[in-house]
């Protein structure tokens, strides 16, 4: 309960700061909420999941792209629309996903470091091809992205300034974070919790543990696809730095200052960071990196469940409710 | 009626003979132990039986299906419940949520409190498994079997780490397992004691294969048995 309070505080405090923060900040939020939204993909497949993932960026990027291209009208010129877009991006992620996923799962099963350096090749390679195919732009991606563009009942209306289109974003992320934490919560979250600590038992139990992993890898890709096809509408371009080392590596970072094993911690650790790195780097230049340096090495050896998550759970728990 | 056939199972590690041409049958409801000294092969041919791994050769039928090479969970929903030696629960999770992930289908779920209150755990309900002391956690997994509802269990040293009383319950808990619930039980066991209590028939496993089979009795007083146990007969010269 207390967690939900904590949550709708969190969503109604975003809601609130366009008001104080002014138009320029409103947009660098924009992004940063749906840096957010990659972050909590991360941490549902990682923190909940148990699958450390080092190349999320991939996601992010499949789906950016198949953005670009859909709404650019690059493959059927007549069918731009950016809700086909939002479905196929989410849906393209959540395919690969899987194709990658049944190949790191089945048969012996791939874990632990193994499976991170897999995946972080993977994001590199995939950098790598979308620098050089050169109908997709090559390096310097694909401009011109267009805005979403809203229709209802034939009335349409394109996300171009930037109340509307954070409030539009806003609105996704919330959605999404609820649906998650919905999904979590079912007994779905205590097979993921089950899976993560002893999939033997969960088999011999009569669970099939590759479905359970296929599903929340493909799940959270469909969520990084989902917010990656966001972000190319708000930059208006996609490149293939969506796609690769630099942002899978970051998402981690943020994901772990936030606290992996809870959603919103996650989410609140990737707009926090890049707010941070907003000021910091205008104060100290390149140095601000070396106390993003500082703040990861304190998250990950002092507290391993988060700078954030640690605070917010003490906040979260009631006195009934157990540690974790 | 047979509910188990293992015919001629071999597993080999290297040069090492795990499990070496091991044949079994077991009656359905029937109830039995399985002894024999450390790396004699038990807990390999348990993780043979479960489909946790595929035996190099021979043939394990379950209910009249070959089952030799399916994957574990499909072993397991086919009616084979395991206990694992080092108690394997979900320890993040509470017992409730233990029992409801082992129930698996709703149905079954109304019996949680009831299988809390057979394992003496019903005040610890919400506790998180994790919380709970060694003998707590090895009935909790005999709770998640009951949940999970097979008809047959294999349990690898139930009792390692309890108290006398423990072990006592813990052989009381089995016994009226296996006649109330018509479950077939195939228990691997190293305390003496407790297998009395059982008093069931025996199977003394040496080097991957079956030794001796009997009742506790002829099992104890067998010389062979003894040499196994106790050092090699040829090294003592007959009194």
């Amino acid at each position: 309960m207390r967690s939900n309070l904590l949550a709708l505080l969190v969503f109604a405090a975003l809601a609130a700061a366009p008001i104080l923060i002014g138009g320029y900040w409103t947009g660098q939020l924009t992004t940063y909420l749906v840096y957010g939204l990659l972050a909590m993909s991360l941490s549902l497949v990682w923190g909940y999941g148990g699958i450390l993932c080092f190349g999320q960026a991939m996601f992010f990027g499949i789906g950016g792209y198949i953005m670009a291209v859909l709404t650019k009208g690059m493959i059927l010129p007549e069918l731009t629309s950016s809700y086909l877009g939002l479905i196929a991006a989410m849906a393209g992620s959540a395919l690969f996903a899987l194709a990658l996923g049944y190949f790191l799962f089945a048969g012996r099963g791939i874990s632990g470091a193994y499976l991170a350096i897999i995946t972080l090749a993977m994001a590199l390679v995939l950098e790598r091809l979308m620098n050089n195919w050169y109908a997709l732009g090559g390096y310097n991606g694909l401009l011109n992205v267009p805005p979403i563009k809203l229709t209802f009942f034939g009335a349409s209306f394109e996300l171009w300034d930037r109340m509307p289109t954070f409030y539009a974003v806003l609105a996704v992320v919330a959605l999404v974070y609820l649906l998650v934490s919905w999904l979590l919560n079912s007994t779905y979250g205590l097979k993921l919790t089950a899976n993560r600590t002893h999939p033997d038992r969960l088999a011999s139990l009569g669970y099939n543990v590759l479905i359970i992993r296929l599903s929340v890898f493909a799940l959270s890709a469909a969520i990084a696809g989902l917010a990656g096809a966001i972000f190319v509408t708000l930059d208006g371009f996609a490149s293939p730095t969506l796609i690769g080392f630099t942002l899978s590596t970051e998402a981690l970072i943020w994901v772990a200052i936030g606290g992996k094993e809870m959603l919103l911690a996650a989410f609140l650790g990737a707009i926090l960071t890049r707010t941070a790195e907003s000021w910091l780097s205008e104060i100290f230049g390149d140095y601000w990196i070396l106390i993003l340096g500082i703040a990861f090495m304190i998250s990950v050896v002092l507290l391993p469940k988060g700078l954030l998550a640690t605070p917010l759970e003490k906040l979260t728990q009631g006195k009934g409710r157990k540690s974790r | 009626m047979s509910i188990l056939e293992l015919k001629s199972l071999s597993k080999c590690f290297g040069g090492l003979r795990a499990v070496d041409d091991f044949t079994l049958t077991l009656a359905e409801g029937s109830l039995n132990a399985l002894v024999g000294p450390n790396g004699c092969g038990k807990s390999t041919l348990f993780n043979l039986i479960t489909g946790l791994m595929r035996p190099d050769a021979g043939k394990i039928q379950f209910k009249g299906q070959n089952i030799t090479g399916w994957p574990p969970h499909k072993i397991a929903r086919l009616g084979i419940g395991r206990k694992f030696q080092v108690p394997a629960i979900f320890e993040e999770l509470s017992l409730r949520e233990n029992l409801i992930i082992a129930a698996r289908k709703n149905e079954q779920r109304a019996a949680i409190d009831n299988i809390l209150e057979q394992i003496n755990l019903s005040n610890e309900a919400h506790m998180l498994a994790g919380e709970l002391a060694h003998g707590q956690k090895q009935w909790l997994e005999i709770g998640l079997l009951l949940a999970q509802a097979p008809s047959l269990i294999l349990l690898d040293e139930p009792t390692a780490g309890m108290t006398a009383a423990e072990t006592h319950a813990t052989a009381e808990l089995i016994t009226r397992i296996n006649r109330e619930r018509s479950m077939t039980v195939l228990v691997i066991e190293h305390d003496m004691g407790f297998i009395e209590h059982l008093a069931c028939p025996l199977h003394v496993m040496s080097k991957g294969q079956i030794l001796k089979s009997g009742n506790f009795k002829v099992i104890r007083n067998d010389s062979e048995v003894k040499a196994l146990y106790f050092g090699q007969s040829e090294a003592m010269p007959d009194a």
